[in-house]
């Protein structure tokens, strides 16, 4: 393993390190902008300078291997000068918009010219147009102008996801990213180029101009759309929450996450969700208390479990985290004894598909972690046995999903419960499905992943932490919460996670007049 | 969508056979977009797609190589491609005002095709030839140490009107 001193700092790294990456592990700073951990090495932006004693000229620190001895800097007059000016030429047709940009204030560009005091480009020459609000696709928008040709995101759709969409088409101060004849842009990690891109040349068509992103707070979380797990960082103020992006974890998804996943922020927010108690049926809903309602539940479910367990049915989805079921099995099956314990896949056919890269069939969580839980208690009841004998059932009580655009069988398993003399039915997000039941039916509103804590056990066993984020519904329960509450159990809600910001809408609201 | 485009058999039996020259079948993209504009004229956005199939490459990568270089045409030239250099040697040695007089003599547009479809008259960059200044490529052949009189005259002999 070879040694070398970076910054009069000593590092052993393994054979094969780049310069740019030993700079990395011990965190010293390096400016870079076509170097991506997760791509081949391009070399073109010439930013990451660094002068190796020995050496004559200055070298990139991306495309040289540490040698045995190497004493390296990037902390000479020299280097800050030969950077200086590559930013230079970096910025001669850069429009440098930044107030109007959306990657303002996560902008490598914006960092480094900050850094450089290259406020403005010192060429006289007219800056060349390019194209402006490309529609690369349906998810994606390039603006040429601010491209500074890392070739990060070619790179990406040629090693990534080998569909290779993207190019650099024409010469010098004419080249431009972009599909051949204007094809769309269009699979499903496409927005991992725009995680990607340094400046504020590619977009997000769903995040672009909605947020200031100095204005958010993030949490890290992992992805609730299968049983991958990506790891990923959610994006929330006040208002909700509004993107979701990837996580370094190089056991699950390396540097990305798919394009579905990212959509998992939008059934968190206000407008999709359950906020009290729907009690009714046949699709006449009344709005009750969530606290009360769930105890006075929780009596006649009991009652009816205690006189014969198995007048009580349960539907379960891997939707919850492993605590969650510890502590609901522990109740339904352990103390009440219920045995009719059924398990809701919702694309059976589709179940163990997997496309290559990240996303799986599976399109829950866990599911490992549900059926770990219940191994030790004989596992589930096939759904079939469940088929015309609803009407045995006092009680259906549904963990329904959180993640309903993952469930299109929902109207199905709606169907089953047709005959059922009533149903408890667990969700974070409204269910319009449920107004065709004519069994009373409860409807109890469920925290979503970012608001509450556990872990998840992906595909292949491995069991993720994650820690609350937000919360967005505060009388929205989690599975705990409700097994308490159905127990008889008062919660004490005080001290119940808050949302933040309480009724304020905007944070200009607050600082209004102060700025 | 535009319609299909082939090579003859020969050509795309050319190409296939530039495939397996080299280390890598990106080398053969040039060989093989000489061959579309030898036989088309120009290279059509439809012959990309072409082009990648029979080499399977990856279209982008065709694209980037073609719009890279200025040999080849993104439009269809007329019979005629006159192609007039006016870099330094040439342009000291009249080159510019060569290539002027002649779209004023052919009634031709810098780029376009001529309205009998005869010729087109481009300027480009230094051919190589800056020891015969001014010049001029028409089609394949350098003509060379020219003034407008020899440069009509070649092009008449031509078949230009
Ligand atoms: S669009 Fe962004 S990622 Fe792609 S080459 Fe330009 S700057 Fe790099
Ligand atoms: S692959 Fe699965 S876990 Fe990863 S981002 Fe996509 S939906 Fe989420
Ligand atoms: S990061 Fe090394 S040249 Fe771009
Ligand atoms: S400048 Fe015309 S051939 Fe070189």
């Amino acid at each position: 393993m070879p040694k070398c001193t970076i910054n009069g700092k000593e590092i052993e790294v393994p054979q094969g390190t780049t310069v740019i990456e030993a700079f990395k592990m011990l965190g010293d700073d390096i400016c870079h902008y076509c170097w991506h951990p997760g791509l081949s090495v391009a070399g073109v932006c010439r930013l990451c300078m660094v002068h190796i004693e020995g050496m004559p000229k200055l070298q990139i620190a991306c495309n040289t291997e540490v040698r045995d001895g190497m004493v390296v800097t990037n902390q000479t007059d020299d280097v800050k000068d030969t950077v200086k000016w590559g930013l230079d030429f970096h910025l001669i047709n850069h429009p440098l918009d930044c107030p109007i940009c959306d990657q303002a204030g996560e902008c490598g560009l914006q960092d480094q010219y900050m850094k450089f005091g290259k406020y403005d480009p010192e060429m006289a020459e007219p800056k060349v147009k390019k194209h402006k609000v490309v529609d690369l696709g349906p998810t994606v928008v390039l603006d040429s102008e601010r491209c500074i040709l890392c070739s990060r995101c070619v790179r990406f759709t040629e090693e990534v996801t080998e569909t290779n969409e993207l190019g650099i088409f024409n010469r010098g101060d004419r080249a431009e990213i972009g599909t051949v004849q204007g094809r769309p842009l269009d699979n499903n990690y496409s927005l991992n180029t725009v995680d990607i891109c340094p400046v504020g040349a590619l977009t997000s068509k769903d995040f672009r101009f909605r947020q200031r992103v100095w204005y958010l707070k993030d949490s890290e979380s992992i992805c609730p759309g299968c049983s991958t797990g990506c790891n990923v960082k959610v994006y929330f103020n006040e208002e909700g929450l509004w993107r979701v992006k990837p996580r370094y974890n190089a056991e699950v998804n390396g540097h990305w996450m798919c394009d579905e996943g990212r959509n998992t922020y939008k059934y968190v927010n206000a407008a999709h969700r359950l906020k009290k108690v729907k009690a009714g049926q046949s699709g006449d809903w009344s709005q009750e208390e969530v606290f009360p309602e769930t105890m006075k539940l929780g009596e006649k479910f009991r009652a009816a479990a205690e006189k014969n367990p198995e007048s009580i049915a349960v539907l379960v989805t891997g939707q919850y985290t492993n605590e969650e079921f510890k502590n609901f099995f522990e109740f339904v099956a352990d103390e009440l004894k219920v045995k009719n314990i059924f398990h809701w896949i919702n694309n059976p056919e589709k179940f163990d598909d997997f496309d290559g890269l990240l996303l799986r069939g599976d399109k829950n969580p866990n599911t490992y972690g549900l059926k770990e839980e219940m191994k030790s208690r004989g596992g589930f009841k096939s759904l079939e046995d469940l088929q015309g004998k609803m009407s045995q059932f006092e009680w259906v009580l549904v963990l329904g999903p959180e993640n309903q655009s993952q469930f299109p069988d929902l109207k199905e398993k709606v169907d089953l419960l047709s005959q059922a003399k009533s149903v408890i039915w667990l969700s974070a997000c409204e269910t319009p499905e449920l107004d065709a039941l004519r069994a009373p039916t409860h409807q109890i509103p469920m925290k979503t992943y970012i608001e509450k804590e556990g872990s998840f056990t992906n595909f292949k066993g491995l069991v993720q932490e994650f820690k609350r984020g937000t919360t967005v519904i505060e009388d929205a329960l989690t599975l705990q919460e409700v097994v308490a509450l159905l127990r008889g159990h008062e919660l004490d809600y005080r001290n119940r996670p808050q949302p933040i910001g309480g009724t304020k809408k905007n944070h200009f609201t607050n600082v209004r007049g102060q700025l | 969508m535009s319609k299909a485009f082939e090579l003859s058999k020969e050509g795309a039996e050319l190409v296939k056979k530039e495939l397996t020259r080299y280390e890598t079948k990106h080398s053969a993209i040039i060989p093989a977009l000489y061959q579309v504009q030898k036989e088309n004229g120009w290279v059509p956005p439809e012959s990309i797609e072409y082009l990648a199939g029979l080499m399977g490459l990856p279209e982008s990568h065709i694209n980037e190589v073609f719009s890279f270089y200025t040999m080849f045409n993104k439009v269809p030239t007329g019979k005629l491609h006159v192609q007039v250099c006016t870099n330094i040697s040439c342009s000291m040695n009249g080159g510019r005002e060569l290539a002027k007089k002649l779209c004023e003599r052919f009634n031709v547009k810098p780029g376009e095709v001529s309205k009998d479809g005869l010729v087109t008259i481009s300027q480009v960059e230094c051919l190589g030839s800056c020891d015969t200044a001014p010049m001029m490529q028409v089609n394949d052949r350098y003509i060379e140490n020219l003034d407008f009189e020899k440069a009509v005259q070649a092009l008449k002999e031509m078949g230009a009107q």
